[in-house]
């Protein structure tokens, strides 16, 4: 899987590349307007990572590009810019999904693996974690090959844990990840708990292993050991 | 009134009055003249008389035009002037004559002498006056009336144009042009003013947006290198408890400033009118789905909702700052009801009403919409909830009240 990421600022695309690195994914960089139209008219990508203020041009350009050169890229727009009408352009273009900055690393390494389950460049909608198996498309989950009843809640957290595997996630991500941008995460980790409570006690109850660690004061981290 | 009305009924009313005034003083004028020239012409025929009288001795009689006779008991006087009635015998009436007489000597003898001459009838001169001004008046009035047409079918015409084209304007339209007007000079100097003025509206708007957006942009981009590293620094596996507790909490804190940058940019967009795209958006589901954000909080505090949502009641405006504002009372209204409280919503055509029991709050119900504004100051939320949702209802001149009543802090909006 190939990954560019397009975006100025240089402290950042570090800290994304290491990430998504880590999950195995090969990140080339674009510091600026030019270095993306360079490296898009040679390579092909996966995903596209693109933020939409450079130095040199308007990213929305870059979509133009991206959409009429021979990439297949899944595209997705990470902006500070929220003013609504970049995101509406953006997507109208034909950018794939759009994340506001600051954004939570997990958050981006959810939507670039869904991204690519939904292009199925994995080949599959399925993501097996030992006895546990996620269908992404019916949203079941099943362990040791029994269906478990989770709510659409508990689906969502469950699946975020697993894309980002062996990772300590903060609450305010989950947070972030379950209600949105629209509502602050403070007064939603009471809830979280009973969510993550109830995801424990069905997966125990068929026998599944609890590989769902609390990390006191901080959050939670999904991880065999 | 249109301008070209109001100019008419001035000119109208104006040379009106001005006619009228010329026509009494046209009537004084001739009168005068006319007695004049009538009291000179009788003199002169007096003259015509004595000389008469004097050179052929015969006394002229013309009644009643001329009248002359001896006389021996009246003194000898000057002139003098009446204005007496005779009776014309051809049009059986009285028709009012002036009269000069005089009692003078001739040849040793005193003689009466009279000369009598038809008045001008006063009303005849009236009428005909007024008929001469009125016509006057009338060509007057006419010529101006097509005059003015013609003025405003022609002159008046890049001024509508102008006048149309402005009604167009709107601030985020970035290509407004209005058409040039070479004459009349006003018009010109009126339509490059105004054209100064649009663009200034204009850029200015558009640097105001920009800067809205570039100061997002400055801030949140160092705001997300920060959070993705303190991200990154929480995964390391030796991180002591109160190293990663440190980090958590700056971790929350930048997260906070990041919110509150974002909240006060939209509370500055709303009031610069930075969201022109608007569409038709159904309230009714519109509220059904953002109550599900709240199932857990509505759980948690075991709230009892009631619903009376009519159905499809759809308003044409922003959806995002309607979505906004949903969330934004929905969120309020959770987070002050008591537990085991209610939560009422109420929506109709034109009309949503949003309220959750609770104890009274001690402050004026203006305040409730003020920037950071708490009831409960050590509260971690940022007050700005009611302000993004007065707002809101400014720009699109909804009008919201909120009261407390039977124990229910109601929020009421009328579209």
């Amino acid at each position: 899987m190939k990954i560019l990421i397009i975006e100025d600022e240089k402290e950042l695309v570090k800290t994304i590349k290491d990430y998504l690195e880590q999950e195995g994914l090969l990140c080339e960089t674009a510091y600026s307007w030019f270095e993306a139209e360079d490296a898009l008219s040679v390579f092909k990508y996966d995903i596209i990572i693109l933020d939409l203020t450079l130095p040199g041009g308007d990213g929305l350009d870059l979509i133009k590009l991206i959409k009429n050169g021979n990439q297949q890229a899944g595209l997705l727009i990470v902006s500070a810019r929220d003013s609504l009408d970049d995101k509406i352009i953006g997507l109208d273009m034909g950018a794939d999904d759009y994340l506001t900055k600051p954004f939570h690393l997990a958050e981006l390494n959810s939507r670039i693996k869904s991204l690519l389950r939904r292009r199925h460049f994995e080949g599959s909608s399925e993501i097996i974690f030992n006895e546990i198996r996620i269908n992404t498309d019916s949203n079941e989950v099943f362990i040791n090959g029994n269906i478990i009843d989770l709510t659409k809640k508990e689906f969502e957290i469950l699946l975020y844990f697993i894309t980002n595997k062996n990772r300590v996630i903060t609450r305010e991500a989950i947070a972030e990840h379950v209600w949105g941008n629209s509502i602050s995460g403070a007064d939603n980790y009471d809830f979280i708990y009973s969510h993550i409570k109830n995801i424990r006690r069905k997966i125990e109850f068929s026998s599944g292993r609890d590989y769902l660690h609390n990390i006191y004061g901080i959050g939670y981290k999904f991880s065999e050991k | 009134m249109k301008l070209l009305q109001k100019t008419n009924r001035a000119y109208f009313l104006i040379s009106g009055l001005a006619f009228l005034i010329a026509g009494v003083i046209i009537y004084f004028v001739i009168s005068f003249f006319f007695k004049d020239q009538l009291n000179e012409k009788l003199k002169s025929d007096i003259g015509d008389v004595e000389l008469s009288i004097e050179r052929n001795g015969t006394i002229p009689d013309y009644y009643p035009f001329i009248e002359a006779h001896e006389v021996q008991d009246q003194p000898e006087r000057s002139y003098e002037t009446v204005d007496t009635l005779i009776f014309d015998e051809t049009e059986k009436e009285n028709i009012p004559f002036r009269e000069i007489s005089v009692v003078t000597s001739v040849n040793g003898k005193r003689y009466y002498i009279a000369a009598r001459d038809a008045l001008f009838e006063q009303g005849d001169l009236l009428t005909t006056i007024a008929i001469v001004i009125g016509s006057v008046f009338m060509l007057l009035l006419l010529s101006l009336y097509f005059i003015n047409r013609k003025l405003s079918l022609k002159i008046w015409q890049p001024f509508y144009r102008t006048l149309d084209e402005l009604k167009d304007f709107s601030h985020d339209k970035p290509d407004f042009k209005l058409t040039p007007v070479s004459e009349p000079y006003e018009f010109t100097e009126l339509t490059k003013t105004l054209e100064k003025l649009t663009n200034k509206v204009i850029s200015d708007y558009q640097s105001l947006k920009r800067f809205t957006e570039d100061s997002s942009h400055e801030i949140q981009t160092p705001l997300a290198v920060i959070q993705s590293k303190l991200e990154t620094l929480l995964q390391y596996p030796d991180l002591k408890r109160d190293q990663a507790e440190m980090i958590t909490s700056i971790y929350i804190y930048s997260q906070r400033i990041s919110r509150l940058i974002q909240t006060l940019l939209l509370l500055t967009r709303i009031a610069n009118d930075q969201f022109p795209e608007k569409r038709a958006v159904n309230f009714s589901e519109l509220i059904e789905e953002k109550l599900q954000l709240f199932e857990d909080n509505i759980l948690g505090k075991s709230l009892t909702i009631k619903k009376s949502i009519e159905p499809e009641c759809v308003l044409e405006t922003n959806f995002f700052l309607a979505e906004s504002m949903v969330i934004n009372l929905i969120e309020n209204a959770v987070k002050h009801s008591n537990a085991e409280g209610s939560v009422n919503i109420t929506l109709e055509k034109n009309h949503f009403e949003i309220s959750n029991s609770g104890t009274p709050v001690q402050v004026p119900s203006s305040k409730l919409f003020e920037r950071f504004y708490k009831v409960n100051k050590s509260s971690d939320s940022q007050g700005l909830g009611l302000a993004i949702v007065k707002e809101i209802c400014t720009l699109n001149n909804w009008g919201i009240v909120y009261e407390y009543k039977e124990g229910l802090h109601k929020f009421i909006i009328r579209f």
